[in-house]
């Protein structure tokens, strides 16, 4: 048997179109490239 | 090799995993591999293109659209999030309505945290009403209905899921529960088991067709039997309800119509009845009138007798007769405006002589042979016509101390120290009670 209040917390509130253009703003787009650039950059110096 | 060449390498790899898995519309996987494509290549636009068709197809428009701007934004030219972005806002209806669908599924949400079950339910059923493919609304109706035990309308919701997205795990482990209570799954079951028990055919097994049937004269009558059987209970079964059901709502239009006039007349009756009450009322009030007018002593034409009988007085100049008279009138009734100055007139003979006469009267019994008490009656009807007289209150005084009613006596004698010290009576009052 499932139990509600443990399936409900699951369920998380979906993006208003009104929200798009925040979120976008706050979207991670770091990718592996970046952050192997990253690493490297790093251990050279 | 090239960190960028060997990190598109396996981005392209998942891209075509996701684009596979779309196919076959397992869009939940086909979403993890694009996510994974992504992490390793940002600018691998198909599978954010992709993403961004298949977060729309399962109902999330908002994040479909986060997609194809961010795919647009890193590639200008030759893409197709251009097309999906103008598709998207072309069609302002579609937008709004994806809006006010993602809101509403917002709400039930919050509505199912706060244990507003009901609310959540009736607002995601209007919702998906209009939006079916939105998945996650149509999991969220699930559990809700599972928690209601209401088993059959949360596997319809999770059919509708599963029509989207096809291997959805979430909907498929409530499916799983639904079918375990509505005893679906034993019957699956059953028929797997079944599919697998048959043994292997030999070379003699001869196949016989299920359409090929051997029919003797016998089973001919048989076959028309059963026809009729099956007529006669489709007769019975189909149609007969269907009448039933007809004729039903046609009693039931009849029998509203009736009790409508039924209504009807139970109002015209309680009018009726209000108005009966309201004349009876009237008569009853008319009565007392009428009886007030006739009676004897208080009623209106006593009062006008007294008048005639005052103004004979006067004519033969009876002014004891009169006095007598006044006092057991009651000149108020007398109002009809005809008698008006009359009245008056009479109120302020009354006023200046009618005191005296009836003090006067009083003296004569104190002194003859009427004695205190006709007296009594006398002074008092003088109070009666100018109260506050100091002399008849007094004299009061004596002829109860005459009847040798003390009691009454000394209260007449302290009414006068008390109420009028300054009178010419107060010394005489004060000598009367010992002072």
């Amino acid at each position: 048997m499932l139990d509600f209040e443990t399936e409900i917390t699951r369920f998380k509130p979906s993006l208003e179109v009104g929200e798009v253009e925040e979120a976008i703003v706050r979207e991670d787009l770091t990718d592996m490239t970046d952050l192997m650039v990253e690493f490297l950059k790093g251990s050279k110096e | 090799m090239d960190i960028r060449i060997k990190n598109r390498r396996i981005a392209n790899a998942y891209y075509n995993l996701g684009l596979e898995r779309a196919g076959h519309r397992d869009l939940t996987g086909a979403v993890a591999a694009l996510k994974k494509s992504l992490r390793f290549d940002k600018f691998q636009t198909d599978a954010r293109n992709l993403l961004g068709l298949i977060y729309l197809e399962i109902g999330e428009a908002g994040a479909a659209m986060i997609q194809w701007v961010i795919s647009l934004n890193l590639q200008e030219q030759d893409n197709l999030a251009e097309e999906y972005l103008h598709a998207v806002h072309a069609s302002r209806s579609y937008l709004e309505a994806a809006d006010q669908a993602a809101k509403k599924y917002n709400q039930a949400l919050q509505y199912a945290k706060n244990d507003n079950e009901d609310l959540a339910v009736l607002l995601l059923m209007r919702m998906l009403d209009e939006f079916p493919n939105y998945v996650k609304a149509q999991e969220l109706l699930a559990v809700l209905y599972i928690h209601h035990e209401d088993y059959i309308k949360a596997g319809s919701c999770l059919y509708q899921v599963l029509k989207v997205d096809h291997y959805n795990p979430t909907a498929q482990r409530y499916m799983a529960v639904a079918k375990r209570n509505t005893g679906r799954a034993e019957v699956e079951k059953r028929k797997l088991k079944n599919a697998f028990s048959h043994r292997q055919m030999q070379d003699d097994d001869i196949i016989i067709p299920p359409s090929y049937k051997e029919n003797t004269g016998w089973q001919s009558v048989l076959n028309i039997l059963t026809g009729l059987v099956l007529g006669a209970m489709v007769i019975f079964f189909l149609v007969m309800p269907a009448k039933t059901e007809s004729l039903n709502a046609m009693h039931n239009q009849e029998q509203v119509a009736n009790l409508e006039i039924i209504n009807q007349k139970s109002i015209e009756i309680d009018q009726l009845n209000k108005d009966i009450e309201t004349a009876k009322a009237a008569r009853e009030q008319a009565e007392t009138q009428l009886a007030s007018l006739v009676s004897d002593n208080g009623g209106v034409l006593s009062q006008y007798q007294n008048l005639v009988k005052i103004l004979e007085a006067y004519r033969t100049e009876d002014a004891r007769t009169a006095a007598l008279l006044y006092v057991s009138t009651d000149m108020n009734v007398l109002n009809d405006g005809v008698l008006d100055n009359t009245v008056a007139w009479i109120h302020a003979d009354m006023a200046e002589n009618g005191w005296q006469t009836l003090l006067a009267m009083g003296d004569e019994a104190m002194n003859g042979s009427g004695g205190p008490a006709q007296a009594i009656d006398y002074y008092n009807k003088s109070l009666q016509i100018r109260p506050g007289n100091t002399e008849v209150i007094y004299k009061l005084g004596l002829a109860y101390a005459a009847l040798e009613d003390t009691d009454t006596a000394n209260q007449y004698f302290g009414d006068i120290i008390m109420n009028y010290p300054d009178s010419e009576y107060a010394d005489d009052a004060k000598e009367q009670r010992g002072y």
